[in-house]
């Protein structure tokens, strides 16, 4: 589903991502870890095509997303870190907008944007404009345009930002659902309680490396510590020392 | 490769500028609607005032043509293509920045160029956006100009029907002029784009130096003579350029307009003028065909160029002014002066901003200097003197509406960390209050003391001068923060489109008429007693009102009124804005 083939990005001087090779097949839900400028938002740019690679390719369903960005884009849905609304549109709206630029019909579309509003539970403030809407209601309601076409892919950069604990819990009730139903997850996160709990695999990516690829049970293999939780194996791996060469890799 | 999906699929050109075409029919029917229900008075004293303005300006244009109606019709068909040529060139620029900012640093885009939408759509869309915002004014400007030429030749009805589209379509082509140049100039100059502005701006500013100073630098004997005429009119013959749309626009324009002899010799004139049209509409066409064959293959590379560039990390010095500037004063004003630093300090690292302040004074300054070569008569002298201060309060509140009234709003962005200092919000205010009022003062007076100079004014028109360009710095700065407190955008963050919005053009329009009424208010007294000693009895008017108004009483009086307009135009706005900021809920 998601396939990225020796991927590297540069700014500059700077490299942002290297020499990146990735399989996420169908159904799987991957989380990918790192500490703040690691290449995690980079990574997630490319794969929505915000972002081209400077060498490599990045494709989802098959489709490369700089040659065929628009038939890339039908099979992805993306929450970015920031949502972004149209201040003068009501939440309504804004789904139907969506459901418009992915060619819906009329009578899906109708069918989806009142299943998601209900199922994200946006009924009470669906008709109001979005410039009311507080951090964690544009959250969801980006969410559900997200899933308005049933995406194969669904990229999410810091999903649980601003987003309530009952929020939170509909989210992943619904990630687990759509995992199991077939759809692929790309997830970004701080949050590695949430890693542990939802993903099927983790990345660890450190300076535009990923040094760690795998489930959270073989990282703890790998790491050979005694702790058991994944934050003292991140912290461990993400830690300065252990950028030297030869103390870990994928 | 996995098949596309059954619940969605690639739309074709049309659909995608429907769906666009309907949410911005919705944006802006919710904005009205807001306007309508949250401030119906303020929109009606944004309506009140831009009619005043409009019909302020038509006047001003029905007496021009009035007067230039007598003189040879080449004169009409010269200053049409001068307006309309430097328009075309302010356009470009203007479309050029606007969709640099809408198509590659907004939210709006990022959001966009994840749907599966072609890249021309999104161009499109933000292309007619760009336009509105950058044009406004010339249909603010042009239209009463345009109204006035026609019923001064006493056009027939179809000149007034073809005003609109004539307007429209040569705002297309310069607009998408600068649209193509933008892509371009991320695409395949990331790294250039910079410099390439620089240089631009610079060529452009050497231009107008240029027509400035060479419209001027004649003998002074020479001046409003035939040949001084003449120079004048071959100097800006480089506008009458035939491939140029502004000669296209003006010349159907005047075609439109001419009304020969006979009821069917309307007709031929008539005709030229569509053919003037259609020549508009035709290349407006083949450049937006261009602009969107260049956005499909570009956008998404620029995009993403722009995106992965680095921004150079530069370190920066606490400058001895910005110190100096902190220690001055007392302990309690302290919190007030941090404030007028710190915009100092945005000021000068904002380069669109000084270099504008920099350019349009600049140019005001050349004049200046220049105006010694006009032979005037003292009537003339004092006129044009009067006439300088007004142009200087105009390229002030320029300034003021566009970088001082959304300063407030931009304030209120990072509402979080002031409101969290030990600082009163009135101080905030009074803050913004005194960078402009300051920054204003030195230039502004320094420019109408060269002219008067130059210009070899007595000292009592000087002090009057000054007094009266004192009054326009308070009261210009006062309208443009008081108005800037009293009606923040707090969500939109470019400071163009807070200026270009109704707060903006109501202090832009309070701003002109202020102006005004203080110029005409100063000049008066001054002009009677000039006026009466030129064409009254020898030794002027001996009693009367009209003596009365030409003598000293008359000064003070006018220079009292003065001084108490100004001063209301700064407290009263002021007074508003502090009050409505003080209780402001961001």
């Amino acid at each position: 589903m998601i396939e990225f083939d020796h991927v590297t990005r540069t700014y500059g001087p700077k490299t942002a991502v290297a020499d990146l090779t990735l399989a996420i097949p169908r159904g799987e839900l991957f989380a990918m870890l790192g500490p703040n400028g690691a290449g995690k938002t980079t990574t997630i740019k490319m794969l929505v095509g915000l972002l081209r690679p400077s060498r490599g390719n990045v494709r989802v369903s098959g489709y490369d997303l700089v040659r065929e960005p628009r038939n890339a884009h039908l099979h992805i849905g993306y929450v970015p870190d920031e949502p972004c609304l149209y201040d003068k549109l009501t939440g309504r709206e804004f789904l139907w907008f969506i459901a418009d630029m992915f060619g819906m019909p009329r009578h899906l579309a109708s069918e989806r944007i009142a299943s998601e509003i209900e199922h994200f539970e946006l009924g009470e403030f669906a008709d109001d404009l979005a410039e009311s809407y507080s951090l964690g209601m544009k959250q969801r309601l980006v969410f559900a345009s997200s899933l308005l076409h049933d995406p194969d892919v669904l990229v999410l950069d810091e999903p649980m930002v601003g987003l309530d604990p009952r929020s939170v819990r509909i989210v992943k009730d619904l990630l687990k659902a759509r995992t199991r139903e077939g759809m692929t997850v790309f997830m970004s996160t701080h949050t590695l309680a949430m890693a542990e709990e939802m993903a099927d695999r983790v990345g660890i990516m450190v300076r535009g490396q990923l040094r760690f690829l795998g489930t959270v049970d073989e990282l703890r293999d790998q790491m050979a510590l005694e702790t058991t939780s994944l934050e003292q194996l991140y912290l461990e791996l993400t830690s300065p020392r252990a950028a030297e060469p030869g103390r870990s890799g994928a | 490769m996995t098949p596309l999906p059954q619940s969605c699929r690639l739309l074709p050109h049309e659909a995608e500028s429907r769906i666009f075409l309907r949410l911005r029919g919705r944006v802006a029917w919710a904005t009205v609607r807001s306007m309508l229900s949250g401030a119906r008075l303020r929109l009606s004293l944004v309506v009140l005032l831009s009619a005043m303005f409009w019909g302020s300006l038509y006047g001003l244009f029905f007496e021009a043509f009035t007067f230039l109606d007598s003189l040879h019709a080449e004169v009409i068909s010269l200053l049409f293509n001068a307006f309309f040529s430097s328009l075309m060139v302010m356009l470009v620029f203007s479309t050029g920045i606007l969709l640099y900012g809408g198509m590659y640093c907004s939210p709006e885009a990022k959001l966009l160029l994840t749907l599966p939408i072609r890249e021309e759509a999104v161009f499109s869309h933000k292309f007619q956006e760009a336009v509105w915002f950058s044009s406004w004014g010339f249909i603010l400007l042009g239209s009463p100009m345009l109204v006035a030429y026609g019923v001064v030749r006493d056009a027939s009805w179809t000149y007034f029907a073809l005003l609109l589209p004539f307007m429209v379509s040569f705002v297309v082509i310069p607009a998408t002029l600068g649209g193509i140049f933008c892509m371009l100039m991320v695409a395949w100059m990331p790294r250039l784009r910079l410099h390439a502005m620089t240089v631009a701006g610079t060529a452009v500013g050497a231009g107008l130096i240029w027509m400035v100073w060479s419209s001027f630098s004649v003998s002074r004997a020479d001046t409003m003579s035939a040949a001084w005429f003449e120079q004048t009119f071959a100097r800006l013959s480089v506008t009458e350029q035939k491939l140029f749309p502004s000669w296209w626009l003006s010349s159907g324009l005047i075609e439109a307009a001419r009304k020969d002899e006979g009821a069917a010799a309307g007709w031929p004139a008539l005709a030229e003028a569509l053919k003037f049209l259609a020549l508009l509409i035709a290349n407006g066409m083949l450049l937006q065909l261009v602009a969107g064959w260049l956005a499909a293959r570009s956008y998404r590379l620029g995009y993403s160029q722009l995106t992965g560039e680095v921004p150079a990390r530069r370190r920066r010095r606490i400058s001895w002014i910005d110190q100096a500037l902190v220690n001055a004063g007392t302990a309690a004003g302290r919190p007030l002066r941090l404030l007028v630093v710190k915009d100092l300090r945005l000021f000068r690292r904002d380069i669109s901003q000084w270099s504008q302040f920099v350019i349009f004074f600049g140019l005001l300054g050349l004049y200046f200097l220049n105006v010694r070569s006009f032979n005037y008569n003292n009537t003339y002298a004092s006129m044009i003197g009067f006439l300088n201060l007004a142009v200087v309060g105009l390229i002030l509140s320029t300034f003021t509406t566009r970088f001082v009234f959304p300063m407030i709003s931009l304030e209120g962005r990072r509402f979080w960390i002031l409101g969290l200092l030990p600082v009163h919000r009135d101080h905030i205010v009074w803050s913004k209050f005194l960078f402009s009022f300051v920054g204003g003062l030195l230039p502004c007076c320094g420019l109408v003391l060269l002219s008067d100079v130059m210009l070899g004014l007595s000292q009592r028109t000087m002090v009057i001068h000054e007094i009266a360009c004192l009054m326009l710095c308070l009261g210009l700065s006062g309208i443009a923060v008081g108005l800037g407190a009293r009606m923040p955008d707090l969500r939109e963050p470019s400071p163009s489109k807070i200026a270009s919005g109704f707060g903006g053009t109501l202090s832009l329009v309070i701003s002109s008429l202020f102006i005004m009424v203080i110029v005409v208010i100063a000049a008066l007294p001054n002009h009677l007693f000039l006026i009466s000693h030129a064409f009254g009895p020898p030794g002027g008017p001996q009693r009367g009102l009209l003596a009365w108004a030409a003598g000293p009483g008359g000064t003070i009086a006018s220079m009292a009124l003065v001084v108490a307009i100004g001063l209301v135009a700064t407290f009263v706005p002021l007074f508003l804005g502090l009050r409505s900021f003080r209780e402001l809920e961001p």
